[in-house]
């Protein structure tokens, strides 16, 4: 039996299958490119070719999109990411104390007591140094993502970049490469400024304890990992599928829902193939004029999202209900 | 003189009973909606606090409507809302509308000979005897508090309720049909009809449902369009809520101010984290956050506005609160770009952990 888990991102959209063990068996990566039903559906591409409808036991969504890939795929847990990723990061590790989960656009502190989530916290307003940020800059500086934490760790001495704001951030850096300085020192400096940013916004007032878990995409940036060892003092663990995180606790979510439910919901990898179409309109009915999605499946509504008053998405009940799946 | 009102939750029907039992003309801007903060955002300043954008599209739909006169409180505080009168008004002037403003502000800041000057301008366009103007306040005050009774009622009934929706349902059309009313006295008539449905609302006592207090800017909590209907969504997911700050509680508050009697408990529970007013309602949302801890409930929501200068402080100080007390506090920032999806997970994520919680009995139930 295996369990499927899917994390809609800003920037990627990761699945997972787990077995029994709940061990990773199959992990894909993809980038979501602004289109969250295309890359679900290319992600159930490459998994119908090894996988057969029957092995999938249960299936969960989390992230940004969670909403609509469960419409899709049919979903039996819809979790947002918090939860998700401490309950994998907890199925990994009881002891862990504080995670720290830097994604694609939002970056989050969560921290842990006796196995439970005591305290969490977001970014609020900025999204300063998060993953889409350190993309931009590597691609700027002409060096693959991959390799960015591999420069910073050649770092002899960081320079000192402003990271309050990633406008800011981006312009200090160009000054500091005309002076002179080498892209080691200042990737490192950026990695340091990053970690600062993050203490002293999300991290605000919070209690970081050992053992800490550093997840999310940025976590394979290894000049950030030292940065924060350096700022904290203690060692800071990422996970071997720090990236997946959020789709691996999605799984174990939908696991434990199947289990007082009896069956899946999932509708299978021939979705793959279907035709889903997301039409947008701005809905009259009152002053509020909400921005209101309709996704079609060859051609027969499914879903809606965005209105306010419910007018559209209480229209076909077999929805995921948002708060009895919450 | 045609007057209008900004909107603030349910202040805009107290003003039309008041109005009403005045017998002024008057125009209620239509409620606050996107195109409200479209129009108020277009012509204020981009770093202005929300509520200040808001308030401005209002003005400006009235103003279209035919008001001609504005109505609102001053504070003359050490926040930027002692600032918006003055700024509103000369904004709407540039912008070539030709309104008065009469700002009603504490005597301690324009003396009470100034306030009674500028209420009695307002008076003055009553043809009403004056026994009968001071028998529309009256009505005012009470239809405010009932109001504000019924609201509080309904958020912490919607934790029990037997079928899910009762109470915001109930809520919705008490706003509604209170709307309809043409009189201050039948306005009242309708107010303790509903009043009395609230109660009658099937519960389950047994229920033990997440509670969460909703603390920080008094607009930002108040107006529900600004907070993204924060407490229509608490209810959808069945928990019971409370909010302290309400219009009532800020007259009562400002009537009392002056002898230093007002809201004793807040300036006690206030008291070891920050025992100064510092402008806003920041020692309020401080104080707030302890007084939800010892009433029990599972945590605090607090929302203001991007940019609130109290506010911020008060944010920095809660992690203390949270950390002394064991009591999770979730902070929300607003202004008119905030993404739904974003502040959604948030709140859902809260809820979630609350929740787990209380199952793990690490909280104090």
């Amino acid at each position: 039996m295996l369990y499927l888990g899917i994390d809609v991102g800003s920037v990627s959209t990761d699945l997972v299958l787990l077995d029994n063990d709940l061990q990773v068996v199959e992990k894909l990566y993809l980038r979501t490119r602004g289109n969250p039903i295309r890359a679900v559906q290319e992600g159930l591409r490459t998994l119908k070719e090894r996988y057969r409808d029957e092995d999938v036991a249960a299936c969960g969504t989390t992230g940004s999109g969670r909403q609509i890939a469960s419409v899709l795929v049919g979903a039996d847990a819809v979790k947002n990411e918090i939860t998700a990723h401490a309950v994998a990061a907890l199925e990994l590790d009881r002891d862990v104390r504080t995670i720290i989960e830097i994604g694609g656009q939002d970056s989050k502190i969560i921290l842990l007591r006796n196995g439970v989530v005591s305290d969490f916290a977001m970014n609020t307003v900025c999204a300063a140094g998060t993953g889409s940020f350190l993309d931009r800059q590597a691609e700027r500086m002409g060096i693959p993502i991959e390799e960015f934490g591999d420069y910073a760790l050649k770092a002899g001495m960081p320079v000192r970049i402003a990271g309050r704001c990633a406008v800011f951030a981006e312009s200090d850096m160009i000054h500091k490469q005309q002076m002179g300085y080498n892209p080691a020192d200042i990737i490192m400096g950026l990695c340091e400024a990053l970690v600062r940013n993050y203490l002293n916004n999300v991290g605000k007032g919070k209690d970081i304890r050992p053992k800490v878990f550093f997840q999310g995409g940025v976590a394979a940036n290894k000049g950030m990992k030292l940065a924060f060892e350096r700022a904290l003092g203690f060692e800071v663990i990422v996970p071997e599928h720090h990236k997946m995180m959020g789709a691996i606790g999605a799984a174990i979510l939908a696991k434990d829902a199947v289990s007082r439910t009896g069956s899946t919901r999932f509708r299978g990898f021939a979705l793959a193939e279907h035709r889903f179409e997301s039409r947008g309109f701005e809905c009259e009915g009152c002053a509020n004029r909400c921005e209101v999605a309709r996704i079609h499946e060859n051609g027969r509504e499914i879903g809606c999202f965005g209105d306010r008053c419910g007018k559209w998405s209480s229209r076909i009940a077999s929805y995921p209900a948002k708060a009895g799946n919450m | 003189m045609k007057i209008t009102i900004p909107h603030m939750g349910n202040v805009y029907l107290a003003a039309k009973a008041l109005f009403d039992g005045l017998g002024v003309d008057y125009v209620i801007p239509p409620m606050n909606s996107k195109a409200a903060l479209e129009i108020g955002s277009l012509h204020s300043p981009e770093e202005i606090c929300l509520p200040f954008k808001i308030m401005v599209g209002n003005y400006i739909q009235a103003i279209e409507q035919g008001a001609d006169t504005v109505i609102i409180t001053g504070s003359c505080g050490p926040c930027r809302f002692g600032e918006y009168c003055e700024m509103q008004m000369k904004l709407l002037r540039r912008l070539g509308y030709q309104v008065d403003f009469i700002v009603i502000d504490a005597p301690k800041c324009i003396g009470l000979k100034e306030l009674m000057a500028r209420i009695a301008r307002v008076a003055a366009a009553s043809p009403r005897s004056r026994a009968q103007k001071w028998r529309a306040l009256a009505q005012a005050v009470r239809i405010m508090n009932l109001l504000d009774a019924i609201e509080a009622k309904a958020h912490e009934k919607a934790g029990y309720e037997k079928v899910r929706g009762t109470c915001k349902r109930l809520l919705h059309a008490c706003r509604q049909e209170t709307f309809r009313c043409k009189t201050p006295r039948e306005m009242l008539r309708c107010l303790h009809e509903y009043s009395r449905r609230l109660d009658q609302v099937p519960c389950d006592n047994s229920a033990k449902p997440i509670r969460i207090a909703i603390i920080g800017e008094i607009y930002t909590v108040i107006e529900p369009f600004s907070n993204l209907y924060i407490e229509d969504k608490l209810m959808d997911y069945g928990i019971s809520t409370k909010r302290m700050m309400t219009p009532s509680w800020w007259m009562g508050n400002t009537i009392m101010s002056p002898l230093k009697i007002n809201s004793p408990g807040i300036r006690m529970a206030s008291r070891d984290y920050l025992p100064y007013y510092i402008g806003g309602h920041a020692r309020e949302c401080v104080g707030e956050a302890v007084l939800s801890w010892k009433e029990g409930f599972d945590g605090a929501i607090q929302i203001f506005p991007m940019g609130c200068m109290p506010e911020i402080v008060s944010k920095a100080i809660l992690p203390a609160i949270a950390r002394d007390k064991d009591f999770p506090v979730l902070s929300l920032v607003v202004d008119e770009m905030t993404g739904e999806a974003g502040y959604v997970t948030r709140i859902e994520a809260f809820i979630d952990m609350l929740e787990r919680r209380r199952s793990h009995a690490v909280s104090r139930h």
